[in-house]
């Protein structure tokens, strides 16, 4: 079995084990400790050099700033409103899509699943123009629908690959015996294939949260208006014409890294299970 | 509007239905800008007077980050257009107006009589003869100095460029940065390139330059950037890798000797623990006694979006700010010089006195800035080659044959 337990290596390698875990974590988390640190600082710290150092005074003030001096509730929600869709919309296309490209032997199924693929391997930014301008067209420009839109038709391709490959693995056998008893196509998907797929789904589901909370390139890409824009790109409006106000962008960033967060301690099982599902195949 | 779909008119009627209660008849003005938190309370604060006079008119306020925003401009200024936008003067504004992008207001300069009250700005604001927007404020740049650094290895403020760099070598000395700068975000490096050419060539040649009549490879040019290599040695070594708040931190805690810098810059110094008694202020020193002294005042502006769809809003709310009355208010919060001759400022801040006492005696000519004066892209070459200038002086021929290409590419 891979990886060995640890307790079943040569002490040496255990003690290195236990040495190296906390200085990789330090240095893995050392940027984020630094973020955490710089929400806690008053401004007059960091206009005097102190960056690092203990600060002069905890400011808890920023956190209060952040909600006074933007309109990060609003941003907040517009996030929501582009992520929920975002995570449905994929979810329910993705299923669909791998279970026609999972379960039915036709024509080209192999060519259509690598057009999905293939997909994934355009560098988004190349895109940038093309899109912006088609959601100008449509009179999608600067809404949280045109976004969420977006996010939908370019992550259904990742998904599809996933779920085309969870429903490939499993045993065919299932689905002959219920056609055997003339159960309908649709009725095999909803109460025979869609039941197995759950921790796909909920893998899924919470890759994609992540993924799309934290898109920072397409927020600011397609929308403008605090109205509309996401908290990722909303949060830079901290900033002013010349002077950056860190310790409060900091501030703002722990707050809008709570939800994807919370997600992943909430379901912190099906994460691993994603990352790992497609991995032993 | 053309692209609205049918969903987005439903939520818009919705919308104005469910407002009409709250708010009878108001119309709408959004407002795109850049500002730093003082400039923002103070013009909120403005805006709140505007909208006591104009009961009927909601000015919406949308703030961006600086660098954020000069993306995003070109961006909104052809989709969802603001009614108001914040931007630069001089040649900064040119490729808006020429690509038809912001809105002619000479009316609201003739109709308020701006061309007596706003004079000082008005070269600045035109182009083909038309006024394409309202200046509210400007600022002086000059050099900032710890007056303790000075104290502790006794050297005396400088009013020549020979003093200044013989003060270098006692700094050095001490191990103080003679002179810091962060040149991250480029626009730092442009003030003193700015200043040394004034200095060295004049406000009309420097203007040529920006302009794109005289070539880089210039003998003037040659001697400005041979004053800058006198210095180089006792710039903060690191320039190139920090932002101009972290080389102010260097100025505040005694590591580093003068900045460059616009008057901006005051707020986060005094944030540091700097006050009047040890902050300084000096104009910049003199090079060739030849050349009349000019200085730099980068003008901020408001302008209309061609786009815009409450013109008529916009226009009253550009003569409001205009007005005397509201640039003495904005610009005693903020701490920067007002436009309108009958406006008044505050005489206890001294880096404002001395601001106004530098700007109006003087004989040469006032400068925007180096991205405001030359086109867009010449800029962003400009401000490159005077970073690595900064970091590699011995690269000066290449640095100059390139912007000398680029000129000859970009002003044909």
């Amino acid at each position: 079995m891979f990886p060995r337990p640890i307790e079943k290596s040569s002490p040496a390698v255990r003690t290195l084990y236990k040495v190296a875990l906390p200085v990789a974590l330090l240095l893995w988390l050392f940027p984020l400790l630094g973020v955490a640190l710089t929400s806690l600082r008053p401004a007059s710290d960091l206009a005097m050099g102190n960056y690092f150092g203990i600060p002069s005074s905890i400011a808890f003030s920023n956190y209060a700033d952040v909600f006074n001096n933007s309109p990060i509730g609003q941003y907040i929600l517009n996030s929501f409103k582009v992520t929920i869709p975002t995570v449905i919309g994929t979810l329910v296309l993705s299923c669909m899509t791998g279970f026609a490209l999972g379960i039915y032997r036709f024509r080209g199924n192999i060519i259509v699943f690598f057009l999905f693929v293939a997909g994934n391997f355009v560098p988004f930014q190349i895109l940038m123009v093309p899109v912006r301008d088609l959601t100008y067209n449509l009179g999608l420009y600067n809404t949280t629908g045109g976004l969420a839109l977006f996010h939908i038709a370019f992550q259904t391709g990742f998904c599809t690959l996933f779920m085309r490959n969870f429903i490939a693995a499993l045993p065919r056998e299932l689905i002959e015996a219920a056609r055997v008893e003339g159960v309908a196509e649709w009725r095999i998907f909803w109460y025979i294939v869609l039941p197995l797929m759950r921790p796909a789904i909920a893998a899924l589901s919470v890759l994609v949260f992540t993924f799309i909370w934290n898109d920072f390139f397409w927020a600011t890409v397609l929308t403008t208006s605090a109205s509309t824009q996401p908290v990722t790109a909303g949060l830079s409006s901290l900033n002013g014409q010349w002077i950056a106000a860190w310790h409060l962008v900091s501030a703002g960033s722990i707050v809008a890294a709570l939800p994807p967060v919370l997600m992943f301690f909430l379901m912190q099982k099906h994460f691993i299970a994603g990352l790992t599902l497609g991995a032993v195949k | 509007m053309l692209h609205l779909n049918k969903g987005a008119s439903a939520a818009l009627i919705v919308g104005l239905l469910s407002s009409t209660a709250a708010f009878a008849d108001q119309r709408v003005l959004n407002y795109y800008a850049d500002y730093d938190a003082i400039p923002l309370a103070a013009m909120e604060a403005l805006i709140a007077d505007f909208e006591a006079a104009n009961p009927d008119i909601d000015v919406v306020l949308q703030n961006f980050d600086h660098e954020g925003y000069k993306t995003a401009i070109r961006n909104f200024l052809t989709t969802d257009a603001p009614d108001l936008a914040n931007w630069y003067a001089g040649n900064r504004m040119a490729p808006f107006v020429e690509s038809g992008q912001f809105m002619d207001v000479s009316d609201v300069w003739a109709d308020n009589g701006l061309n007596e009250s706003l004079g000082s700005a008005l070269a600045s604001m035109t182009i083909d003869g038309k006024q394409w927007g309202i200046p509210y404020t400007y600022y002086q740049w000059g050099i900032y100095y710890n007056k303790d650094a000075y104290a502790a290895v006794g050297a005396e403020v400088p009013t020549t460029w020979d003093e200044f760099v013989a003060n270098c070598e006692k700094f050095a000395a001490a191990g103080i940065d003679c002179l810091t700068t962060g040149t991250s975000a480029l626009w730092p490096g442009a003030g003193i390139f700015d200043y040394l050419d004034l200095r060295t060539n004049g406000y009309e040649y420097h203007m040529d330059l920006t302009s794109g009549k005289i070539a880089w490879t210039d003998e003037g040019v040659r001697n400005t950037f041979a004053e800058w290599a006198k210095v180089q040695p006792y710039i903060t070594a690191n320039h190139a890798a920090i932002d101009w708040q972290d080389a102010a931190a260097l100025l505040v805690q005694g590591k580093a000797a003068n900045y460059v810098m616009g008057n901006f810059a005051v707020g986060v110094f005094k944030q540091g623990g700097m006050t009047n008694d040890n902050l300084g202020f000096m104009p910049f020193p003199t090079i060739n006694p030849d050349v009349a002294r000019a200085e730099e005042a980068p003008t901020d502006t408001i302008h209309i979006p061609s786009g815009a769809t409450n013109v008529e809003d916009a226009k009253t709310f550009l003569a409001f700010i205009a007005s005397a009355d509201a640039q003495t208010k904005l610009n005693a919060a903020i701490g920067q010089l007002p436009i309108n001759s009958g406006s008044t400022v505050a005489a206890d801040d001294p880096f404002i006195s001395a601001g106004f006492e530098l700007l109006s005696t003087t004989p040469g000519g006032i400068a925007q800035f180096f991205d405001r004066d030359a086109p867009a892209e010449m800029a962003k070459i400009g401000m490159e080659g005077f970073q690595e200038f900064m970091v590699l002086p011995e690269n000066l021929d290449a640095i100059l044959e390139r912007l000398e290409a680029a000129r000859q590419r970009i002003y044909n």
